[in-house]
């Protein structure tokens, strides 16, 4: 009895351990999978806002400005992404 | 009904507009409109929303990008500067990067870009619009008169409150589900709280202010439009369709003001047959009216003997507006 207390304890955490790791392993890949949406969704946002920026003419500039600020340290990977050549290889990863 | 009964008979009608094709007097009634108010004793603020204003030159005093300038007891006037105001709102912008993120300068791209925004055709009116807000929304006066734009131009400016209201619709429904978005990782990742989304607090700002200004223009107990008309074919054909468009932006119309009319006492004497003509004509196009409009007729204002400028001329048009 005595031997077996701290097995137990020991099991216990194994198990935990394990529920973690698929746990971890299952919304890591969500979390990562929302994430992507997020970004990609806030690339459009910007683009609704701010196309002007790379030539797409959007209405009405006056009340983006607004936004601007709020946007400027995305502008680089935005207009990168927006402007990257595109192949086959996108749509599988 | 005379235009002195409307105004004692809706004391809550604070916003008051005159609207109606070019150079038929817009100006020059919310001038005499806004002097009788000031002398029945009430606060008023004319203010102009034509880029074009000529409230300076009917009070003979320059009041443009001036902010409220007293003209009397109870009277200000205003002339919105658009481009000052862009520019302040431009170093707004400017003064918030720099404060945001510490940097020296602006980067340039984005420098770029707020230049190149204020290039915009849609700018200059946007920026009057939202000076606009500002100054409706400070509500200090009893009442305010708008000295509108000619009509097309008129239509645009309150069709802007609703693309306007559109556009911030539909991003802020996107902001929501990325916000959506958001919260669902901080969820999965078990932190506590997700950051303030500032896009969406900044949204439901500008939302803020669109509807107050837009609710005002279309505000059927506080807010009052009146068609400055004169008898002529061409006038009455545009107003009647500016007036289905009005109705569809469900501005309250409050009655039509008839301006230029010849005095027919001139008939009496001898006078050209170019006057007798234009005498005919007007009567025929006034009876036109009269059947048209109706009792939503408020005022007919003869043509008078000098233009409208100076505060004498400007009490005489009063009086005669609104009696003695």
């Amino acid at each position: 009895m005595t031997q077996e207390e701290p097995k137990n304890p020991e099991k216990k955490s194994f198990w935990q351990n394990m529920k973690e790791i698929i746990y971890g392993m299952a919304s890591h890949d969500m979390s990562r999978y929302a994430l992507r949406t997020r970004a990609s969704m806030e690339h459009l946002f910007i683009l609704i806002t701010m196309g002007d920026m790379i030539g797409i003419p959007i209405l009405p500039p006056y009340y983006s400005l607004r936004l601007l600020p709020y946007v400027v340290p995305q502008i680089s990977t935005w207009k990168r992404r927006l402007l990257r050549e595109k192949d086959v290889s996108d749509a599988m990863f | 009904m005379s235009l002195k009964k409307i105004f004692e008979e809706h004391p809550e009608r604070r916003y008051i507009m005159f609207g109606g094709k070019g150079g038929l007097g817009k100006t020059t009634f919310s001038a005499a409109t806004a002097y009788w108010l000031a002398q029945q004793g009430k606060k008023v603020l004319v203010f102009s929303v034509d880029p074009q204003a000529s409230l300076s030159d009917i009070f003979q005093k320059d009041i443009f990008g001036k902010g409220p300038v007293k003209i009397m007891e109870n009277l200000w006037a205003q002339e919105i500067d658009a481009d000052q105001h862009i520019k302040a709102y431009q170093n707004e912008i400017r003064k918030k990067i720099l404060d945001m993120y510490g940097f020296d300068k602006v980067p340039d791209e984005i420098e770029q870009y707020i230049q190149a925004a204020s290039a915009e055709p849609a700018m200059e009116e946007s920026a009057i619009f939202d000076a606009v807000v500002d100054i409706v929304i400070g509500g200090e006066y009893d009442y305010y008169i708008y000295d509108l734009v000619p009509l097309g131009h008129a239509l645009y400016y309150l069709s802007m409150a609703k693309v306007y209201d559109e556009w911030i619709n539909k991003i802020t429904k996107l902001r929501e589900e990325m916000r959506e978005y958001e919260e669902m990782v901080s969820r999965l990742k078990r932190e506590k709280e997700t950051e303030e989304d500032q896009i969406l607090t900044e949204l439901q700002y500008i939302r803020t202010r669109i509807n107050a200004s837009s609710s005002i223009l279309t505000d059927k107990e506080k807010t009052g439009f009146f068609f400055v008309i004169i008898p002529e074919e061409m006038i009455l054909i545009d107003t009647a369709k500016a007036a289905e468009l009005f109705a569809k932006f469900d501005v309250p119309i409050m009655g039509y003001v008839v301006n230029r009319v010849v005095p027919r006492e001139l008939l009496q004497q001898n006078i050209p047959a170019y006057l007798k003509n234009r005498i005919e004509m007007q009567d025929k196009y006034l009876e036109q009216i009269k059947t048209t409009f109706g009792q939503q007729v408020a005022s007919h204002v003869p043509e008078l003997e000098r233009d409208v400028t100076g505060l004498d001329m400007i009490r005489q048009l009063a009086e005669i507006m609104y009696g003695n």
